[in-house]
């Protein structure tokens, strides 16, 4: 199958291919001082739409589409742009849609209604005196470890996994096996990466089951005590739920937050304007995410659409690289600059349209709490010398190593 | 001045309530239901409902003068 749809098809005209895709582009594989966003914004100085063989695990083909205002049309039509994919499943080698992220309006609406309350702007606040307290607590243990730390173990990653435990229902204390797990899941083998979607997936069942029987206050009780259509919901459903609220937060958050260390480590001079007046950190927050975000939303046609002249046929898959809409001079002025006090920043970091996600109010409050909890207590910090930070694109662009030092 | 939401459009990216949470109130599940804000007169507001206008990643804020 890899072979047979890595060829071009029939309606995609030669001049229509473009050369660069997410799996394999030398610019999207991990490299010591790798600056993959660079890399991919040059797609701005090309055709706005264009063909790309080869992107995904199992070698199909999709559109990029790079402006924002495309993207927008894109992401915001979801009828037309389906995002039924079965992602997570296939590496089970079972065919289910994550909720919601991989339903369809109308039905995807029923379900963001029931689950956007918990996870509101309003009621997001609740979560922030534990989020400053995990936040706290690991940059603790750094210092007392001594003056350096690879902070994508040792902070972003826990960090991000501990805020789901607290909010699913989790004991903290299983946090290192949860850590393994998502380590499996997102960074390993097909084969690491299924056993550790079984034990995840057994793990929350056991937890969903719990819950039924005692219900507390975290999310895993609501959700099985909550109705939707006027009757509660499945064992199954309550699993194509809880097991996307594991995988979208923590690769996502740890990113964010590794190429923010990142930045400041290179920028001395925002570092100390941040440390100064930590009030500027919730702008600068948002402006760090649209100058490195991470997430390619991929889109599936569900029937024939024209967009700049090029003919996307039901089926084509339709990838919109937050990187290059973020970058995109017609949405942003000066895109290139990184200027931390930008005002309206209408970023796409988050997805435009019904799938904006889920998670960005508590992401929001991570990663601004994470950075301001780090920059009070840990002196002006560099990049260690001799050890190269190493930087992933991809469908997930991230960090994978960076160590940081101070005196 | 005044604004006009899009309840359709709104996605609840809330960068709008970030700008000035008593403007804009959000319902339960963090959007913002169709309906013409009036805009107090004070620069203050005008200043805020400019930005959260601009700041809509969906555009779904029309500001009218
Ligand atoms: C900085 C961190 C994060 C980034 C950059 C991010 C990015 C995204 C993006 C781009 C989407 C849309 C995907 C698509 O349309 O195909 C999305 C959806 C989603 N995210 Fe996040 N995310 C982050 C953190 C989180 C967190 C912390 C949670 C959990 C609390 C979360 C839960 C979700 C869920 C459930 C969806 C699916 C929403 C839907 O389909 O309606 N995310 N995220």
């Amino acid at each position: 199958m890899a072979t047979l749809a890595s060829t071009r098809p029939a309606h995609v005209p030669e001049e229509h291919l473009g050369d660069f895709n997410l799996m394999d582009d030398p610019s999207m594989l991990p490299r010591p001082n790798g600056e993959p966003h660079a890399a991919i914004a040059k797609l701005l100085d090309g055709p706005p739409v264009f063909y790309s063989l080869n992107n995904t695990r199992n070698g199909e083909g999709a559109w990029f589409v790079i402006r924002a205002e495309d993207q927008r049309r894109v992401l915001q039509d979801g009828e037309t742009f389906s995002s039924n994919r079965n992602i997570f499943a296939s590496a089970l080698g079972e065919t289910w849609p994550t909720i919601p992220l991989e339903l369809d309006p109308p039905e995807h609406g029923k379900w963001r209604s029931l689950l956007n309350p918990p996870l509101s702007p309003r009621r997001v606040m609740n979560l922030e005196p534990f989020v400053r307290q995990r936040a706290v607590e690991l940059i603790d243990e750094i210092k007392a470890r001594g003056n350096s730390c690879e902070v994508m173990s040792e902070f972003a990653f826990p960090f991000a996994v501990s805020i789901f435990l607290q909010f699913l229902g989790i004991p903290n204390d299983r946090l290192m096996e949860f850590v393994g797990w998502a380590n499996d899941l997102l960074h390993s083998t097909p084969e690491a990466r299924t056993k550790a979607a079984r034990t995840v997936i057994a793990y929350l069942d056991d937890l969903q089951e719990l819950r039924r029987r005692e219900p507390t206050d975290d999310f895993m009780s609501f959700v099985t005590q909550a109705e939707v259509d006027g009757r509660k919901l499945t064992q199954h459903e309550v699993k194509q739920m809880s097991v996307l609220l594991f995988i979208a937060g923590l690769d996502t958050v740890a990113a964010a937050l590794g190429f923010d260390f990142l930045y400041l480590a290179r920028n001395l001079d925002d570092q100390a304007l941040l440390r100064a007046e930590p009030q500027r950190l919730t702008l600068a927050a948002e402006e760090l995410m649209r100058a490195f975000p991470t997430v390619t939303p991929v889109r599936r046609a569900t029937r024939d659409v024209e967009l700049h002249g090029r003919l996307i046929k039901a089926g084509d898959l339709v990838a919109c690289p937050s990187m290059t809409a973020n970058r995109d001079p017609a949405e942003f002025p000066e895109p290139e600059k990184i200027d931390l006090a930008r005002e309206d920043n209408r970023h796409v970091a988050f997805a435009y349209g019904p799938h904006r996600c889920l998670g960005s109010h508590l992401a929001r409050r991570e990663v601004v709490i994470g950075l301001e909890e780090f920059l009070a207590r840990v002196p002006e910090f560099r990049i260690k010398e001799g050890v190269d930070p190493i930087v992933n694109g991809g469908f997930v662009f991230g960090v994978e190593n960076l160590v940081l030092t101070w005196n | 001045m005044k604004i006009i939401v899009d309840g359709a459009k709104c996605q609840g990216n809330a960068r709008c309530w970030a700008q000035d949470n008593e403007m804009f109130n959000l319902d339960d599940e963090g959007y913002l239901p169709s309906q013409t804000i009036v805009v107090p007169d004070t620069p203050e507001k005008q200043l805020a409902a400019r930005r959260a206008v601009r700041a809509c990643p969906e555009r779904a804020l029309a500001l009218e003068e």
